[in-house]
């Protein structure tokens, strides 16, 4: 220890810090436990202990079909490394077409053909899961468009103005034309 | 530099390691002992996770029989995926999802096929590997920062085994005469238990510093999109026109479960085969999977739900010697790769390297309290002898 040191006599916050400073990385643990609430309710959502996601879009008709179509987070897309950003959604097929239906896809703007049907839905007929593409220039006005494909061949579409199926996308859209 | 302060400086760069985190890294290395052994622990607060035979001369069923007997007690329930963990003494775990679109991990009774009860809200198993692998940071876009921050350690410890090696003269002494003097203060005692149970662990931190590196690393390399895996999960998508329509418009009957095992062990005939997967969609593939000969990595075969002919496979053989190294980071750090008693190796040495945590705190605080006490002293004699004693008081 100097002697300069050793003479100055030390603020009430100096010898807080000599005396704490190895002791306060338990602060560290402040971090889990603020992450706690969110890391449950997200297990819990993922779980579905809630259903299908945070909203609830509603049963959309399908030709002779339904779903029940749910955003996953309510709120705009979310950055997903190489792939941009994706919209999750859920959706839940009705009792009688569960066995009916062999794919699902989700589209922004409408597919030209069966191939280009979109993204296609992942999962069983309770709980199927698909992360939509969302461009930034995506207008605010585009339609989501819901294909079925049948074992017997048929095939089935509707569609539903982005804005009712995700409100937070359409404003997340308005604000990176803002920008 | 001279010997001694040479050997002074590894000193402090030992100490000054893991020092001011001190509390963290316990609290990682206590986090990460209790996810070794966290389905255990679950095991015994739960009876619902336990396979009881219902006699000894009991069978276990085959992956079919579970199915059918599900689909017929519960109908509404759909399966994707069953699950053996590893450990006779386990239930199967089921993943199904039910009406409402909730799904839920089942546990079922291996010799009766009955669902014994369902995974908790509060899952202690993910819940100690969230805390202990990423914090409970969430992810964002790529892995969380939590991630970075716990495998970070890694350095760190790797530097303290190195140091501590250097610092300890001769330490292969140790393990012939071991030193642990009870009786002569508690300074005495925690230096003798770190050094003893240092020379025990050193393979254990070698091996977990050096996984906990390696997470390090992959979370770099896939957060900017460097892949060195030579696997292609497309290859699990099947051609739309190999999924052909049926006349009555219901989905054509799928190939049993016990067909898809035999597949499999056709293609890796020592195949254990614990897990089931089942198509994640129409043009999804049935996955069949399991452990053989070398325990630390799972062989997968991907089967075409409806024909029954292997659509894609992952075998020991198809991984390169940099794949079959990475891969086998993960279950060298968790020892889960032997049954049980790895998992307990890896729990008592856990343990161990969290005493040595807090027993190199607990040295530090008591050697630099009294070094400091003397360094004190010794500076106080010096100002007397140099200055007049006014000044002193002067200043005092």
């Amino acid at each position: 220890m100097s002697k300069d040191l050793a003479a100055r006599p030390e603020s009430a916050l100096g010898r807080f810090w000599r005396k704490w400073r190895f002791h306060l990385n338990i602060l560290l643990i402040l971090i889990p436990l603020g992450f706690m609430p969110r890391y449950f309710a997200e297990t819990a959502l993922f779980r579905g202990d809630r259903g299908l996601g945070q909203r609830v879009v509603g049963d959309i008709q399908v030709g002779p079909w339904s779903l029940k179509l749910a955003e996953l987070k309510e709120r705009g897309p979310e950055l997903d490394g190489a792939s941009g950003y994706m919209k999750s959604f859920n959706a839940e097929l009705c009792k009688a077409c569960a066995r009916r239906v062999k794919a699902t896809y989700l589209r922004i703007g409408k597919p030209r053909s069966l191939r280009a049907a979109g993204v296609i839905f992942f999962g069983s007929a309770h709980r199927l899961g698909a992360g939509l593409p969302v461009p930034k220039n995506t207008p605010v006005d585009a339609q989501l468009w819901i294909t079925m494909e049948g074992w017997d061949g048929a095939v089935h579409q509707a569609a539903i103005p982005l804005a009712e199926a995700s409100p937070r996308t359409v404003e997340w859209l308005q604000a990176q034309a803002g920008r | 530099m001279s010997k001694k302060s040479r050997s002074k400086l590894w000193f402090l760069v030992h100490s000054w390691l893991a020092l001011p985190i001190w509390f963290f890294v316990l609290i990682v290395c206590v986090t990460g002992t209790l996810a070794v052994v966290s389905k255990e622990i679950m095991w015994l607060a739960y009876p619902e996770m336990r396979a009881t035979a219902p006699s000894e001369d009991a069978r276990r069923l085959s992956f079919e029989e579970i199915k059918d007997h599900l689909a017929q007690k519960h109908p509404e329930a759909i399966i994707a995926a069953l699950y053996q963990p590893d450990g006779d003494y386990f239930a199967l775990n089921a993943t199904i999802s039910l009406p409402g679109g909730r799904t839920s991990m089942a546990y079922v009774n291996p010799y009766s096929g009955e669902i014994q009860g369902f995974a908790p809200s509060f899952d202690f198993r993910r819940f100690t590997r969230a805390l202990h692998g990423w914090w409970l940071i969430p992810a964002t876009n790529g892995h969380s920062w939590g991630w970075y921050l716990v495998s970070f350690l890694g350095l760190p410890l790797l530097g303290s085994l190195v140091t501590g090696l250097v610092v300890y003269k001769r330490f292969w002494k140790g393990f012939f005469n071991p030193v642990l003097r009870l009786r002569h203060g508690a300074r005495i005692f925690w230096g003798d238990l770190h050094r003893l149970s240092g020379i025990w662990s050193i393979w254990f931190i070698a091996t977990i510093s050096i996984t906990g590196t390696w997470f390090l690393v992959q979370a770099l390399l896939e957060d900017n999109q460097v892949s060195i895996s030579s696997y292609s999960p497309a290859t699990l998508v099947m051609a739309h026109n190999s999924v052909p329509l049926t006349a009555d418009g219901e989905p054509p009957p799928m190939i049993s479960l016990d067909r898809a095992v035999a597949i499999a062990r056709e293609k890796i005939p020592s195949l254990d085969t614990s897990n089931i997967i089942m198509p994640s969609n129409t043009y999804g593939t049935l996955q069949v999977g399991g452990r053989s000969w070398y325990p630390l990595i799972p062989q997968l075969v991907d089967i075409h739900p409806y024909t029954g002919e292997i659509a894609a496979s992952r075998l020991l053989s198809d991984r390169t010697g940099v794949e079959l190294l990475t891969e086998s980071m993960r279950p060298l750090h968790t020892g889960d790769f032997g049954g049980f008693w790895i998992k307990a190796i890896w729990a008592f040495f856990g343990l161990v390297l969290s005493l040595m945590v807090l027993s190199g705190l607990l040295i530090w605080t008591k050697r630099t309290a009294l070094a400091t006490a003397a360094a004190l002293k010794r500076e106080a004699r010096e100002e007397r002898k140099s200055r007049p004693v006014n000044t002193v008081e002067n200043i005092l």
